[in-house]
């Protein structure tokens, strides 16, 4: 993605050379996106249809998250929003006020995403400002084959120069400690004014080479293995939808692919071994598995500096936050905007621009390192050490005070810079039940009858919306057809 | 599960100036079983938020929420519209330049890259010297309200609105009247502390008492209810912004413009605000002057001094009392942003508006965000002392983290951070440094894409040639609209 974004936008004045090595494996076991991906394919010039295809690509329309509030219990977070605003009032003040009467359905059934998620229905928003406009959607696609995908698209049209090996040896420049050169196995050395680490949890640059500190979130963030398991597809239809599933002493993601379906027991390791771990995954899947389950292993956190000196850490190699919301090409794709951002002038590195970055980065992360605790912490699970760990843990005084605005007004702490917006949090909170004790008061102004028939007729329309969606198989393979009649 | 939450059963607006009567407009609106007073109080000349009668384009959209229609404001209370401010000496050599409002400026020029890679509406480099079609319009003197059709050539224009303010809060007293709002007319004694360091009443000429649940302190620089609570503390802004008086000159012959000016004389910035039914120009003094050269520097002899402190409330709402306007941030009103400023703030109150009990966490959120709106004003402000000849005649003002951030980027890189809260988008603040004088640097990203640059400027030139095609005179289209 580096490379690639790095060549197509500064492409004039920079000769970027990709180093990597056959003989290291690609971390990614199915990987599940957000809407932002697609501005980030699209500006590289790359036709949808032939990405997806490549990768084995599937839409996503959000998150199904089930047992995590409650066992019993699920929700979806959309990439959407629910309802409207009336007099100046969200449309969830609305909904609470409905819920307390006893007269609300599920707020879900208010969002066109949901509702076409959960119907197995996919087809593309339009942008006119109707219904059809209220959601977004992402991929999920093969992690091992995006990489390559990109790769042949930056070596063969935007010039990046690849070269295959392992290094073995990181020179820095006596003088100012910056990198000079890696030198491969087979002796040659490759220098460079910029060096772009991108190599995952072992962060050979910023981590190993120029010591950069990191900064542990395990308390907050205990998962620290995932078992990963694909199998066959169970069925042949599946929603546009990734699931995560709460485990015992964590939870399990399941992504379906056109030709798979991912699986994955995210966990602590301080609360199950990995061999009950790889146990448990193997007893989930629901279709043949296609392999032994494997084992990877992290930690939760990020390094205090993105950018030091003249590396500059992209993804894993920079901080690693559980997939639980599928940020983690999202903290990538950022990372490499903002590189663009503030590139070097002249070849020049400015301590400002570094420490630019660094905080833009950081906020990035912080935020959603505080979203995802809050998936964690705001359960009434009590049925497992490690629920009864995270539901009693102290959380980040950042996520202390958007919750408490959330538990005693039903608002939502407002940004506009970073990810995860209100309908975001909404979803969560709503679907994890952490029912706050008073909302807008001008929810009560209307009459609930005229209230009751607006959500109705919201619903009704939606339900129409999304019976009229295909499939979202049939939207597959009629895209796959339309590639290979245009090919 | 949530709770029924009482609605306010009462709230006085204390202070009938046109943000007063504004304030309990929305509040009527939006709670209309709520019984709202609003509280006379003799006029404060340093009530800049309200005194001069210009925002920026927030405030079109809060009246429109309030059904507050440009129609009647233009035909009841001499609205006329701005679609550039004119910035004169803020730069080398008797440099000048225009900064509009709205998307319109360059939008594929400015911030389409973090965009369109996905990282949404925030901080790009600039490719090009900013354009803006306001600019182009108001040079050839034409205008015509957007349809609000996505593809008609105005879509992304915007502009800011002045008004004759006698007349605009005759109208705003008009709709009030409409709506039942009490006017009180008796003068306050004092305040009666809830308990909760709030306040349960106001004791009032008569030895009466009006109480009520929430308290709006509309009162201007005095800050009449909120300075009398416990807790309520002022953070001083007089590092950032050198101005300590205006100099107000008379109002001159009406005429109808589509820009307004700032100047930088060698006593300060000098604004003047053309509206229909007068002119006026106010010096805004950042050093000690002499008589006749504030003269000089106004353009005519002054008809007033107003002295003021900049600075703002730490917590604009404390208990059942929140402050807007000069209540809660004493700033300088140059281009209208005082009063912008406090229609933020009202916003900000209509979204997070409480019920008969209070929670600390709305509060806590009113005043998180608020805070940020003030500090990001003052940025704004203090930007124009950053301008090079400003800096130069005015040295050693401090600058927040944020600005010096800011400027920095935009000097080096022609990129702008993005700022939660601010007065302004991305693109009009960046128009607005360049019409400072402010010299705007390039990054690599304008260098490798500078052939997309020439293709987005085109295209812009092409959509300007447009925009004038479909827009008539000024004078025409203001015509039309005052013969109905």
């Amino acid at each position: 993605m580096s490379a690639a974004a790095l060549a197509k936008l500064l492409g004039p004045l920079v000769t970027v050379t990709l180093v990597e090595s056959e003989d290291i494996g690609i971390v990614g076991v199915g990987e599940a996106t957000l809407p932002h991906i697609r501005g980030f394919v699209e500006r590289l010039g790359i036709d949808e249809a032939e990405f997806m295809q490549a990768t084995h690509a599937t839409f996503k329309l959000g998150i199904d998250f089930r047992d995590f509030g409650r066992i019993g219990e699920s929700y979806v977070h959309p990439f959407g929003t629910f309802g409207e605003e009336a007099a100046g009032v969200p449309f969830h003040h609305y909904w609470l006020e409905l819920e307390r009467r006893g007269m609300a359905e599920a707020i879900g059934n208010y969002s066109l995403a949901v509702t076409a998620a959960l119907a197995g229905k996919f087809r593309p928003p339009t942008i006119d400002g109707t219904l059809t406009s209220t959601y977004g959607y992402a991929y999920q696609f093969d992690a091992t084959l995006f990489g390559p995908f990109l790769r042949e698209n930056a070596t063969g049209k935007l010039g990046v120069e690849r070269i295959e090996g392992k290094v073995v040896e990181v020179r820095q420049d006596p003088e100012s400690g910056d990198i000079a050169a890696l030198v491969l196995e087979s002796g040659r050395a490759i220098e460079g004014d910029l060096f772009v680490d991108c190599s995952g949890f072992r962060s050979l640059l910023l981590g190993d080479t120029l010591g950069e500190a990191w900064e542990d979130w395990s308390p907050w963030l205990p998962c620290d293995r995932a078992a990963a398991l694909p199998c066959a597809h169970a069925t042949q239809d599946f929603a546009p939808l990734t699931s995560a599933i709460a485990m015992p002493a964590g939870w399990r993601w399941r992504i379906p692919l056109q030709h798979r379906m991912g699986n994955g027991y995210v966990f602590s390791s301080q609360f199950v071994s990995e061999d009950e771990a790889c146990a448990a995954i193997s007893k989930a899947v629901d279709g043949e598995p296609m392999a032994d389950p494997r084992v990877l292993r992290f930690r939760a956190g990020r390094r205090s500096k993105s950018w030091n000196r003249n590396v500059i850490a992209v993804g894993l190699s920079s901080g690693f936050l559980e997939p639980l919301e599928s940020t983690s090409l999202y903290l990538s794709q950022m990372a490499i905007t903002y590189l663009i951002e503030l590139f070097p002038i002249d070849g020049l590195i400015d301590p400002r621009d570094r420490d630019e970055f660094n905080r833009l980065v950081d906020m990035e992360y912080d935020r959603v390192r505080d979203f995802l605790i809050l998936h964690f912490h705001a359960t009434t699970r009590d049925d497992s050490e490690f629920w009864n760990h995270v539901r009693t843990m102290q959380v980040p005084a950042t996520l202390a005070e958007k919750m408490a605005l959330w538990r005693e007004t039903g608002r939502v702490e407002k940004y506009s810079d970073g990810l995860f917006y209100d309908a975001s949090w909404i979803a969560v909170y709503i679907g994890q039940g952490v029912w706050p004790e008073r909302h807008d008061p001008r929810a009560q102004l209307p009459q609930p009858a005229q209230v009751m028939r607006a959500m109705e007729g919201l619903r009704d329309a939606i339900a129409r919306e999304v019976a009229a969606m295909p499939g979202h198989r049939a939207f597959l393979t009629a895209n796959a057809h339309r590639l290979a009649a245009a090919t | 599960m949530s709770k029924a939450r009482e609605l306010l059963r009462r709230i006085v607006v204390l202070g009938d100036g046109p943000l007063g009567v504004l304030t309990a407009v929305a509040l009527r609106r939006a709670l209309p079983s709520t019984e709202t007073i609003v509280i006379a109080l003799p006029p404060d000349p340093a009530a800049f938020a309200e005194r001069f009668g210009t925002a920026l384009p927030f405030t079109n959209r809060l009246h429109d929420r309030l059904r507050i229609s440009e129609g009647d404001l233009v035909r009841r209370a001499g609205a006329s519209h701005r679609l550039v401010m004119r910035y004169f000496g803020g730069g080398e050599g008797g440099q000048q330049g225009a900064a509009g409002y709205g998307a319109a400026i360059d939008p594929a020029m400015k911030t389409a890259f973090a965009r369109e890679w996905g990282g949404g509406p925030r901080s790009a480099e600039t490719v090009a010297p900013p354009r803006s079609l306001g600019e182009v319009l108001a040079a050839a003197g034409r205008f015509a309200a957007p349809s609000g059709e996505a593809n008609s050539p105005l879509a992304d224009l915007d502009y800011a609105l002045r008004w004759n303010v006698p007349s605009y809060r005759a109208l705003l007293i008009g709709v009030a009247q409409q709506l039942g709002i009490h006017h009180e007319r008796r003068r306050v004694h004092g305040i009666v502390p809830n308990g909760e360091r709030g306040v349960a009443a106001l004791t009032v000429e008569g030895a009466d008492e009006i109480d009520a649940d929430f308290f709006v302190d509309c009162s201007g620089s005095g800050a009449m209810l909120l300075s009398k609570l416990p807790g309520a503390e002022w953070i001083d802004l007089n590092r950032e912004l050198p101005s300590r008086i205006l100099a107000i000159g008379a109002p001159s012959e009406g005429v109808l413009a589509l820009e307004d000016r700032l100047t930088l004389t060698t006593a300060g910035w000098r604004w003047e605000v053309g509206g229909r039914d007068g002119r006026l120009a106010v010096l805004a003094l950042a050093r000690q002057t002499a008589d006749g050269d504030i003269a000089i520097a106004l353009g005519s002899e002054p008809v007033g001094f107003v002295s003021f402190w900049p600075g703002r409330a730490r917590s604009p709402w404390i208990g059942n009392v929140v402050a807007l306007g000069d209540a809660a941030a004493r700033i300088e009103p140059l281009g209208g942003i005082a009063q912008d400023l406090a229609h933020r703030q009202l916003g900000l109150l209509l979204e997070l508006l409480p019920g008969r009990t209070i929670d600390p966490a709305e509060r806590a959120e009113f005043n998180r965000r608020c805070a940020l709106m003030i500090d990001r004003a003052c940025d704004w402000l203090a930007a124009h002392y950053a301008a090079p000849a400003a800096a130069a005649l005015f040295p050693g003002l401090e600058r927040s983290p944020f600005l010096t951030r800011t400027l920095d980027q935009f000097g080096r890189r022609g990129r702008l951070p993005f700022a939660e809260e601010a007065p302004m988008l991305v693109q009009e603040f960046g128009a607005m440094l360049h019409a400072l004088g402010l010299p705007q640097g390039e990054g690599p990203l304008a260098a490798a894409g500078a052939a997309a640059g020439e293709t987005a400027a085109r295209a812009f030139e092409a959509r300007a040639a447009q925009a004038l095609q479909a827009t008539p005179r000024y004078g025409e289209w203001m015509q039309r609209v005052l013969a109905g």
